[in-house]
This record gives structure tokens, C-alpha cells and sequence, in this order.
């Protein structure tokens, strides 16, 4: 008994000492380096290509908007390192130092609010379904009974479960672990956001044989997310956001990514406009 | 920058009862996979040992497949490539009726069946090899030599690296969460995706972990003194 107390001291003070460390500027200065969580299979938002590039549209958020500002809040040059991240990682890596900031598909949510901080949101969409084309499931309605699949530690996965009990929950850690469930038929509908679900549809190898299907039946705003209280590197992220909402630097990026030409053609609705604009008081 | 620890979160909300139902699944999960590893790590642990070559070569095959291969592959080859040889209405069905589970606990129970079988070999291996001969020359014949003699012996022998290997299964059974069984692990980070209480979620999930498995060794230096054979297996703890 006095060996599991010895260790479990040990655990707690091991896993308490990043609350000791010091800012994140401080931090960056120091090591030159600004750290990011980011994906490595959620197209457009991060991903790596067919070069084996790992690139994004929230990577060139960093790179192009934040980063300058994280460099003017410092006095040095700095440079990005990505490392991985996934939804039941991110917060954990946060807290314990490893990454300085998550940009990725993160939805800003009052319950994460009470751990972590998050940047301006800079991405908006909602959670509907990937089907087979030909599906019998045309929305949220359509569910009870039937198998569907979605991504652990997801807030639609959260909304399902309470919501809508009827319907067979299957969570898999992973984006492509969900779309081969949903290939194969273990599941009939795999949910995810909006944009989420376009971009698997992207790349996947007969992009026509799917189809997304039903209303937003959730809001998802995403933002950076970073630890909490670091009221100086908050400052800095969204100060570099805002200039790109303000100069235009942001749309020409959105538009790389989700134009036409985009890597997933998913187009900025006023709305969404309106809603990214009003944040910075336009 | 400071983390706030709340470990109201682990009872208040549903997380008690996340944490029991995963609890839950982990042990069965566990119980049937253990079952199905111990009588194929029996089996093919003996089948390695008899004198007759096609079975031993059989056994070696299925130890060296599965041992060699990483359970996290066993976990998708079980779930995501068995199935599709079914016909269509006996996938939908399995589908419908926990395949998730069903295919973790093959893939556990295999893939620890093979390195159960190792555990049993080599305590086959410790038994001179007099006790089979003299076993056969008193009229028994090889199945029954080896069904009251030599695996009696052996199984009493090998309950150190058994109960080490069981312990591995159970903490093992959160691979399964890979292929969507709600079993302690992923309870743990249920919690953490409700509260953003990542610490306190994961502790939790330790200690239980924990917990469980020092009290299966607890059980199992009992059964280890217990079935002794005063003479050949060295005694366990101070002389009674």
C-alpha cells in the first residue's frame, strides 16, 4: 500500500509540473520555435499531400497570419514544427508543453472554454452525414436503427449519443478507420462535419460514389486552441487572424483551399462571412 | 497558464457510470479472450512438444503468425477483412449484433493464444523427460500422459509467466478501442471529450487498471502456493 501511494504522488507530481512552465512567447523566444498540433489525414484543414508535403489550409493560417505576429510579439524569427494531433490527444499535448498551439478541426465548445483558451474562430461549418449514394438516410431523421459511425472524442459523436439514442453509435479514433467501416458496410453513414466529410469525399478514390447528405444538425465554429490563461499568446494568434480578416490575406487563403480550384471546392456563404467578419466588429 | 485539476468530474454527470460500463466490457472482454487464449496456448503449447512432426509444425506456424504480427493489425484483419468473405446478410447481421466485440475478442484471445502457448511450452520443457517416458511405460497412452501427467505439472509451473501474460491481455484489451469497443480506455477519454478533463480521466482509468490488476496477482500468488508440489516447485513466500 505505501509503494501505490509513493507512486501515485509520483504520477501526480510528474503530470503537475507543466503548470509550472513558463509562457508561451517565452517559451517560443527561447527555443525559436513555435509548435503546433496539427492532422496528418483531415483535408483541407491539414493533411500530407501527394508529395508527402504536410500542408493546409489551417497551416497556412499559422504560417501566413500568425506567425508573423507570434515573431513581432517575440523580436526574432521563429519557425513552425508540426506534430500530430487527434482529438483525444490535443488538450493532453496542450497541457503538458509538448505543442504550444492546436490548429486543426478543433470545435470551440463552453466545456473545452473551462481548459483551454481558443484563438477568433476561424472556420465555420456543422455536422451532417457521408452516404453511400442511393442511401435511405437523407438527414438526422433518418437514423434511428441504423449504424453510424464517427470520430471519437467528437463533438457530433457527443450530440448522436444524446440526441439521438435510437441510432447505433460506432466511434473509431480516426478519420480513415470511419470511411473504411463505411466502405466495407460495418457502418451505414459516417457523420462528421460538413467540410470534414467533403474533404474525405475529395480524396477518396471514386469521390462520385458518395454523397453528404442532411442539415447542419450542429454548429461547429473551430479555433486554435492554446493553453489556458496565456493572455499575451492568445493576443498575438488573434491578432494575426483579425489582420487577415481585415486585409483580405485570410480569403485569398480560404480561397486557395476551398475555392473552385481548392483542394475541396466548398465555397464561403455570406452567412459564414458575416459570421467571421462580425467577430473582428465588422 | 495553470491546469485547474477537477476530479468532480469522474462522479459527477454520467462519468460513474461510463467508467462502470467500460469497466464492464473490459472484463468481459478480457474473461472470454483469456479463455480462448489459454485452451489454444494449451493446445498448440503441447502440440509442440509431441512426437509426431505435421502437429508440431502446425503449432509452430500458428505461434510464430500470430506472436509476430501486431495486435493492432489483428484487431482491423479481424473486424475490417474477416467479414467481407460472409455473405451480405450475415455481415449486416454481425454488424447489428456487436461485431466490434466479438472480433476484439478474437483478436485478442489468438494473438495472446499464440504467446500462451510459449508460456506452456517451456513449462512442458521444464518436466524431465523420465516423467513422459515413465509415463508411457506404465500403459499410458500419449494423449493420456499428457493430460494426467504432463499438463497437470506444467500448468502448476508456469503460473508466474501466466499470470504475467494474463495481465498483458487485460491491458491489452484497450486496443479494442480501435475498432469502436466501448471498453475502459475509451470511457476514460469519453470523459476527457465531455469535461476536457484529461488528467483526471486518465488517472481514473489507471487506478482501475491498476487495481484490477494487482488484485489478479494477488489471486494468482494464492493459486501459485496453493497447488505447489512440495519437492519440485521451489516454495513461494515464508515457510508455513
Amino acid at each position: 500500500m505505501r509503494t501505490l501511494s509513493v507512486l501515485l504522488t509520483l504520477a501526480v507530481a510528474l503530470t503537475a509540473t507543466p503548470a509550472l512552465a513558463q509562457d508561451t512567447l517565452e517559451k517560443i523566444k527561447s527555443s525559436g520555435t513555435l509548435t503546433i498540433g496539427t492532422r496528418t489525414g483531415s483535408p483541407p484543414f491539414a493533411y500530407v499531400n501527394k508529395n508527402n508535403e504536410w500542408v493546409g489550409f489551417s497551416i497556412d493560417l499559422v504560417e501566413q497570419l500568425v506567425k508573423p505576429e507570434v515573431e513581432k510579439a517575440v523580436g526574432k524569427s521563429v519557425k513552425v514544427e508540426k506534430k500530430e494531433s487527434a482529438p483525444a490527444t490535443r488538450i493532453p499535448l496542450l497541457t503538458s508543453n509538448a505543442v504550444d498551439l492546436i490548429a486543426e478541426t478543433m470545435t470551440d465548445t463552453p466545456q473545452r472554454r473551462e481548459t483551454v483558451d481558443f484563438s477568433l474562430t476561424f472556420f465555420y461549418t456543422g455536422a451532417q452525414f457521408l452516404v453511400k449514394k442511393g442511401s435511405a438516410i437523407h438527414g438526422v431523421n433518418d437514423i434511428a436503427g441504423k449504424r453510424i459511425a464517427s470520430q471519437q472524442g467528437s463533438t457530433n459523436a457527443k450530440i448522436i449519443r444524446e440526441k439521438y439514442p435510437q441510432a447505433q453509435l460506432r466511434e473509431f479514433p480516426d478519420q480513415p478507420a470511419a470511411f473504411q467501416a463505411l466502405a466495407q458496410g460495418q457502418v451505414d453513414a459516417y457523420t462528421n462535419d460538413g467540410i470534414q466529410l467533403a474533404g474525405l469525399k475529395a480524396k477518396s478514390p471514386k469521390p462520385d460514389e458518395w454523397e453528404i447528405v442532411g442539415d447542419f444538425y450542429s454548429e461547429e465554429p473551430y479555433g486554435m486552441a492554446m493553453r489556458k490563461g496565456d493572455a499575451r499568446f492568445k493576443a498575438a494568434v488573434d491578432a494575426g487572424l483579425k489582420k487577415g480578416f481585415e486585409s483580405g490575406k485570410y480569403f485569398e487563403i480560404y480561397d486557395k483551399w476551398f475555392g473552385p480550384k481548392g483542394e475541396v471546392p466548398y465555397p464561403l456563404t455570406p452567412q459564414v462571412k458575416a459570421y467571421l467578419l462580425k467577430q473582428i466588429g465588422k | 497558464m495553470h491546469y485547474t485539476f477537477k476530479w468532480s468530474v469522474l462522479w459527477s454527470g454520467q462519468s460513474g457510470h461510463w467508467l462502470l460500463q467500460g469497466l464492464v466490457t473490459t472484463l468481459e472482454l478480457s474473461a472470454l479472450a483469456w479463455i480462448l487464449a489459454v485452451a489454444l496456448g494449451i493446445l498448440s503449447g503441447a502440440l509442440r512438444t509431441v512426437p509426431f512432426r505435421p502437429l508440431r509444425w502446425a503449432a509452430t506456424f500458428y505461434v510464430e503468425f500470430f506472436r509476430n504480427v501486431p495486435l493492432l493489425v489483428w484487431m482491423f484483419f479481424w473486424y475490417f477483412a474477416v467479414p467481407p468473405l460472409l455473405p451480405r446478410p450475415a455481415q449486416d447481421w454481425l454488424f447489428n449484433h456487436g461485431a466490434e466485440f466479438w472480433a476484439g475478442t478474437i483478436a485478442l484471445g489468438v494473438y495472446h493464444g499464440a504467446r500462451m502457448s510459449e508460456v506452456i511450452r517451456s513449462g512442458i520443457g521444464a518436466i524431465p523427460r523420465t516423467q513422459f517416458e515413465a509415463s508411457v511405460a506404465i500403459g499410458l497412452t500419449t494423449f493420456q500422459a499428457y493430460r494426467m501427467v504432463i499438463l497437470p505439472v506444467a500448468l502448476r509451473l508456469i503460473v508466474p509467466p501466466g499470470t504475467n501474460e494474463s495481465l498483458n491481455l487485460l491491458k491489452n484489451s484497450s486496443v479494442a478501442l480501435t475498432i469502436s469497443v466501448a471498453e475502459l480506455t475509451f470511457q476514460t477519454r469519453q470523459i476527457e471529450t465531455y469535461t476536457a478533463k484529461a488528467i483526471e480521466a486518465l488517472t481514473a482509468g489507471t487506478l482501475i487498471y491498476l487495481v484490477l490488476c494487482v488484485s489478479i496477482a494477488t489471486v494468482m500468488a494464492r493459486v501459485e502456493r496453493h497447488y505447489a508440489i512440495p519437492g519440485l516447485i521451489a516454495r513461494v513466500g515464508p515457510a508455513a
